[in-house]
């Protein structure tokens, strides 16, 4: 499940998730996270967006939560999108994926 | 097409390595949960899909690919589902050495036209159990049973709770795209098992692979042996699915002394003794000449359709046709590897012959793979045993369901027999999970007692010898 916080002034969005994500769960956050980011870029330009993503409390994400993570980063600017909180089991799980340095893991 | 077929690799092994950064987060319970139901859904399916790749590939005989597929799922199964593949899989106080497991990574597994489905549920089943995505390639020949047997495991899996493109297939038809996949950076270990370009093509690819190739198993028939005991056990095991079967006998030795028993004992339980006019005419349809390799066409068929290829006419109800040679090489085809109910046969003049050509035959095509002896005499065993070069000798046992294990023996069960540094293997064993993991090992600190009490100053000093050095080392211990 995940919750979006969208900080207009600053232009930036925090993603906080939690329980298991799952292929089910993934792919529905991934559709939340979709609406609300289409919503946003009406009114800003998504090359000013930064998106973080926090794992606070994660100890397990499918391939498709990796998936969410690379489609939702390319759509705005490279640089802009971070992981943060990230469990050591899952930065070796992206790092596996071989995504650790596009994806900024902290 | 160069671009696209990496393009295609790429986005291939993109899948796998995402189901294996997802597959390397399970602990053992939901692994093993996988597993389960992968067999299942395998053993269930198992008539099915040994009619399917009979159907299609027109080798062999279905109730035989039936067990196959029995070993490759139950047999399988059984021999690995208490098996500790994740995390810590053990813990010695003594040594104070604590050991891990660690998935290797996406692994492309070939499997052959003759075992095919069984050897991808038998493939499906260790890659799923060590946490390894798994990228099946079939023969272009059973590619639709192969296909059919890894889209059963792969439903049952997901099902399970395994990770998205844990089991992928690539199209058949192309070595240039399987070559492709191969060698990807991103493959972690190649299981090939077949022929030996391919083969050769994984240990080509430079990633890490355990490639199985040919055998040219010989069978030894010592005059310790029980005859109609040996005889029978020979037949049950060459003519099982028409000797597909890479462990399969090739060539019986028997001394001379003995040979009219064993031929008449041969022949009483319905296999035939080719002339050498007839022998000639298998030569022709059973082995290429220009390459001594086996003839695809003849690969998995019966006595029957042999004989009508070669145009003899065999008593009815064959069940072997045997051909008697004089030596081992070239000049004699029979003498290498033919996957189907033709063996070759060899009276020598005495034991060390006998066990000579035992070597010769070994080494023509068949290093590190399999041999076999019927033999009441323990020494004689040992004897044949140390100069042969194979990864498993059975004793009284058929080389096809003996060598690969579970059923005759207390050998691990695996379709993918290790040949040792012969066959360029790493491994003599039989492949099982334990082949698919990296183990950590986490040293406590345990201190040599020894090498801590030497006086280290006399290793700089050359005055003292080997002699001096090994008296100090093991001084007051």
């Amino acid at each position: 499940m995940v919750t979006i916080n969208y900080n207009a002034p600053e232009k930036s969005i925090i993603c906080s998730f939690s329980g298991k994500l799952d292929t089910n769960t993934s792919i529905q956050d991934g559709e939340t996270i979709s609406d609300r980011l289409a919503a946003i870029t009406k009114t800003v330009d998504p090359a000013d967006l930064k998106i973080t993503f926090d794992l606070q409390d994660i100890n397990f994400i499918s391939s498709s939560f990796i998936r969410i993570c690379v489609g939702t980063s390319k759509q705005i600017q490279t640089g802009n999108f971070g992981i943060s909180h990230c469990d050591p089991f899952i930065k070796k799980t992206f790092k596996i994926a071989g995504l650790d340095i596009l994806l900024k893991i902290s | 097409m160069e671009g696209t077929m990496q393009k295609n690799a790429d986005e291939i092994l993109e899948r796998a390595v995402l189901a294996a950064a997802e597959f390397q987060q399970f602990d053992q319970a939901h692994t093993d949960r996988i597993v389960e139901a992968v067999y299942k859904a395998g053993l269930n399916a198992r008539v099915k899909l040994a009619k399917m790749a009979v159907e299609e590939t027109g080798i062999g005989i279905w109730q035989h690919k039936v067990l196959k597929n029995v070993l490759a799922t139950q047999i399988v199964y059984e021999s690995i589902k208490d098996e500790k593949t994740v995390g810590v899989i053990s813990d010695n106080p003594l040594t104070g050495i604590t050991e891990i497991a660690q998935p290797l990574g996406p692994i492309f597994a070939v499997t052959p036209v003759t075992n095919p489905t069984s050897t991808a549920m038998y493939k499906i089943l260790i890659c799923l159990k060590t946490r390894n995505p798994v990228i099946m390639s079939a023969h272009r020949s059973a590619a639709k049973c192969t296909a059919a047997a890894a889209r059963i495991c792969y439903d049952a899996a997901l099902k399970a709770g395994a990770p998205e493109d844990c089991i992928q297939m690539i199209p058949s038809g192309s070595r240039e795209f399987t070559q492709t996949v191969m060698a990807h950076h991103k493959i972690a270990l190649i299981l090939a098992t077949g022929g030996t370009g391919l083969v050769k093509a994984a240990y080509s690819s430079g990633n890490p692979a355990i490639g199985v190739g040919p055998g040219n198993v010989p069978v030894f028939i010592d005059e310790s042996a029980d005859l109609p005991f040996a005889i029978s056990s020979i037949i049950a095991s060459k003519t099982f699915d028409n000797g597909t079967i890479c462990a399969s006998e090739q060539s019986i030795i028997v001394e001379e002394k003995i040979e009219m028993q064993v031929r008449e004992e041969f022949e009483r339980q319905h296999c035939y003794f080719l002339t050498p006019d007839e022998i000639k005419k298998v030569e022709k349809v059973a082995v290429v000449e220009e390459t001594m390799s086996m003839n695809p066409l003849i690969v998995g068929q019966s006595v029957e359709s042999i004989a009508h290829k070669a145009g003899i006419s065999v008593p009815e109800k064959t069940k072997i046709l045997l051909a008697k040679l004089q030596g081992v090489g070239k000049e004699y085809p029979l003498s290498h590897e033919v996957l189907a109910p033709i063996l070759a046969f060899y009276a020598a003049r005495d034991y060390h012959h006998a066990i000579h050509l035992c070597i010769d035959l070994n080494y023509l095509g068949g290093i590190g793979h399999s041999a076999g002896i019927y033999a009441n005499d323990e020494k004689r065993v040992l004897e044949f045993s140390q100069v042969i070069n194979a990864g498993r000798i059975v004793v009284n046992t058929p080389t096809s369901q003996g060598a690969v294990g579970g059923i005759y023996n207390l050998l691990v069960p695996s379709l993918t027999l290790g040949c040792g540094t012969g066959g360029k293997n790493i491994t003599t064993e039989n492949i099982s999970a334990r082949n698919l993991i990296n183990i950590q090992r986490v040293c406590h600190r345990k201190m040599n007692e020894k090498y801590m009490s030497v006086n280290r100053d006399m290793y700089f000093d050359e005055q003292y010898d080997e002699i001096a050095l090994k008296q100090e080392y093991h001084k007051n211990f």
